[in-house]
């Protein structure tokens, strides 16, 4: 007995945490984030490495779908909770501890799940695991169309076709998303896959239930808005950092954005991010793993439609000088005193640059590996709060 | 003062997986608190983080996905602790070898090979595409890195004229390899991240595919895995101290101390650089490799052919 608390109580030191992004509540999952960096929690990359299942906002019915298949996939100790408040965030937290060294609790809870994953489940959004199989089919002559295909563990073989170099190659239905680690909340891309390489994809976004409550329009100045405007800056340059593998100066670009959350003193966080930019713009290795990962002409965004792109312009499409801007954008933010907006930034319309990045995703990644898809999707900085608003629009 | 190298009684073999196994969690330590560093908490709270974390997968069930492949899964998670400690049965330890083999440099480079099948099973044995992909990945690494590795093995061979570990570091008596062979340290220990899927090389589970061979694993299938990752990091930091660190040769402390203290070294280096760099994708790496490494490595080996045969 002795033995088996002990071990929950190490164990317990670093829960692992798989977070749900819901559509417009980013703000619910970066104060998760920064308490999880607080309590020395990591966040878990997939659903088989995680403890706890938390839900950052109030999902809509598809997405709500999709975290109960991932809560699913928890080995287990596991426990959930729902972040929507900032208040007695850590009491939630002890409170999850509290039930994941619970262990009749979770013996009971190993007693009264059926099978570990249920082989009829629809699994449509996990991003986890998708149809398809490697069990060996022999594509002989034996085998002509009409026969009944065996479906290990219920999954349809993959079927065949033909890759870019003309050889058949399997085909694969594989969806990323909704929950991926640093992928923007709720977006969902159906790809069709050969190998890693992504034939043809389509993009949609799930929804959330209701929007988190705003501060009402006026509380928001041109200073909470540039600091909004650094947060976010911040978050996807964090997120695209760690997509290339950077993982200290991921971390230091969330710091930054977390400093910026607590309302730190601009100069010193202005240089921070300065430095950070410069580190950036220093490393070899970033400047050769990103080379010729460019965004094309979506990247040219909704503010410059001038229709003439000018070598700045080509600069922009380019993720790594994309990476660059950010940074840079957000220090000058920072800089400025009051955190008055920069005119440039202010006149575009997130709304539609947002729309306009997700109707030209399918066509983006068409021919992309994986790992380059990845990297392009974090290069958009896809703000898929803005799209919630106009499905709310719509919707009304 | 080098002694000559001389085998010990097969008994002490159970002592190697243990010093193994100790190194591997230093350096998990070493990692813990890096990481911990970059969250702006503290040293020490990270240093202890690896045993939370045995603590936490021993605890955890273990999680098959449909339709697994779960007999080459789980040799492929079982596999790598068991590879690691088999590489450094040929490592003198100061004047003791558990086997002196005459070929034990070849030694060394078979289990090296072994890893490939190892990721690639864990990756195949979860079918499920992210773990795929990410065994893929190590086998595109792969074929970049073992040929440069294979030539940075045997230049230090040649300069001793025999496979045999123990006549590489009497070689070394003079003149640690490290110095007149360089490159093919460099390589050996580029080689050596690589083969560990670690740091700059860790694509194969890479945050992009979420985590790539390691995403479906779980409980003590992933305690295995992690494990067995840092015992090869470790045991490629022990190999590059007879091969070019001149064994256990040193001064005023005795030899075998010479060689554990050399090898912490070389293992925090390495543990060390996945905070500094970010990761090369392996397609980008596959043209470096063949197109600069590989013939650095060849020219090297024909420098130090040269040196040999001339003196």
């Amino acid at each position: 007995m002795g033995v088996t608390s002990m071990l929950a109580r190490w164990a317990s030191k670093s829960v692992h945490v798989l977070i749900v992004g819901v559509p417009g509540w980013d703000e619910s999952r970066m104060l998760l984030e920064a308490e999880l960096d607080r309590r020395g929690w990591r966040v878990a990359l997939s659903p088989a490495d995680a403890d706890l299942l938390a839900v950052c906002g109030l999902p809509g019915e598809v997405l709500g779908a999709a975290s109960d298949l991932l809560w699913n996939q928890l080995p287990g100790p596991r426990t959930r909770v729902s972040v929507t408040t900032p208040v007695a965030l850590s009491a939630l937290l002890d409170a999850a501890v509290a039930h994941l060294v619970d262990d009749s609790w979770q013996r009971e809870d190993a007693r009264a799940r059926s099978r570990p994953v249920a082989a009829e489940d629809p699994r449509p959004n996990t991003g986890e695991h998708e149809s398809m199989s490697h069990e060996d089919m022999d594509h002989g002559d034996m085998d002509h169309g009409g026969m009944d295909m065996p479906t290990p563990g219920g999954i349809p073989l993959a079927g065949g076709g033909d890759d870019r170099d003309g050889l058949e190659m399997d085909v694969l239905n594989v969806s990323l998303g909704p929950v991926l680690p640093h992928w923007p909340a709720g977006l969902v891309v159906d790809c069709v896959l050969q190998g890693d390489v992504i034939v043809s994809a389509g993009a949609r976004l799930l929804e959330a239930a209701s929007a988190p409550k705003e501060v009402s329009e006026k509380a928001v100045t041109d200073v909470t808005r540039g600091r909004r405007r650094i947060i976010r800056l911040c978050d996807d340059a964090s997120n695209l950092l760690a997509l290339a593998g950077w993982q200290t100066a991921a971390q230091n670009a969330r710091r930054l954005r977390d400093d910026a959350r607590r309302g730190a003193d601009s100069t010193d966080h202005a240089a921070a991010l300065d430095r950070l930019r410069r580190r950036a713009e220093r490393s070899v290795l970033l400047r050769w793993s990103l080379k010729g990962i460019s965004l094309g002409e979506i990247g040219l965004g909704a503010g410059t439609n001038t229709g003439t792109a000018t070598p700045d312009d080509q600069a922009a499409v380019d993720i790594r000088h994309r990476l660059i801007g950010w940074l840079r954008e957000a220090a000058v933010l920072a800089g400025t005193s009051s955190g008055r907006q920069s005119p440039a930034a202010g006149d575009s319309d997130p709304v539609r640059e947002a729309q306009d990045a997700l109707e030209a995703l399918p066509e983006l990644l068409r021919g992309t590996d994986l790992g380059t898809a990845r990297l392009l999707i974090a290069g958009l900085g896809l703000d898929t709060a803005a799209l919630a608003q106009t499905h709310e629009r719509t919707h009304d | 003062m080098t002694e000559p190298i001389v085998q010990v009684s097969p008994a002490w073999a159970v002592l190697a997986p243990l010093a193994l196994l100790l190194f591997a969690l230093a350096g998990a330590g070493l990692n813990g608190a890096l990481v911990a560093r970059s969250v702006g908490r503290p040293f020490r709270s990270g240093a202890s983080a690896p045993l939370a974390q045995v603590a936490r997968l021993l605890r955890q069930r273990r999680q098959v996905t449909v339709a697994a492949d779960v007999l080459l899964w789980r040799i492929g998670a079982g596999g790598l602790v068991v590879v690691a400690i088999l590489k450094i049965l040929v490592i003198p330890l100061g004047p003791w070898t558990l086997a002196d083999l005459d070929v034990g440099v070849v030694w060394f480079n078979t289990m090296d090979v072994m890893i490939w099948a190892l990721f690639w099973l864990i990756g195949w044995g979860a079918n499920s595409a992210h773990a795929l992909v990410g065994g893929y990945r190590f086998l595109s690494l792969a074929v970049s890195y073992e040929l440069p590795l294979m030539f940075a093995l045997i230049t230090p061979a040649v300069a001793a004229r025999s496979l045999r570990v123990g006549d590489v570091v009497a070689a070394q008596q003079n003149l640690w390899f490290v110095i007149w062979m360089p490159v093919a340290f460099v390589i050996f220990c580029g080689s050596v991240i690589a083969f560990s899927s670690w740091g700059p090389y860790a694509t194969a589970v890479g945050r992009d595919i979420a985590g790539g061979f390691l995403t479906d694993v779980s409980g003590v299938d992933r305690l295995l895995i992690l494990t067995g990752r840092y015992a090869v990091l470790t045991a490629g930091a022990a190999f590059a101290v007879p091969l070019f660190l001149g064994g256990g040769g040193g001064p005023l402390l005795p030899d075998w101390l010479w060689t554990l203290g050399k090898t912490a070294l070389v293992l925090a280096t390495f543990v060390a650089i996945r905070h500094r760099v970010p990761t090369i994708r392996p397609d980008r790496f596959a043209e470096v490799a063949w197109i600069i490494v590989l013939p650095a490595a060849l020219l090297q080996v024909l420098v130090v052919a040269i040196i040999v045969v001339g003196s």
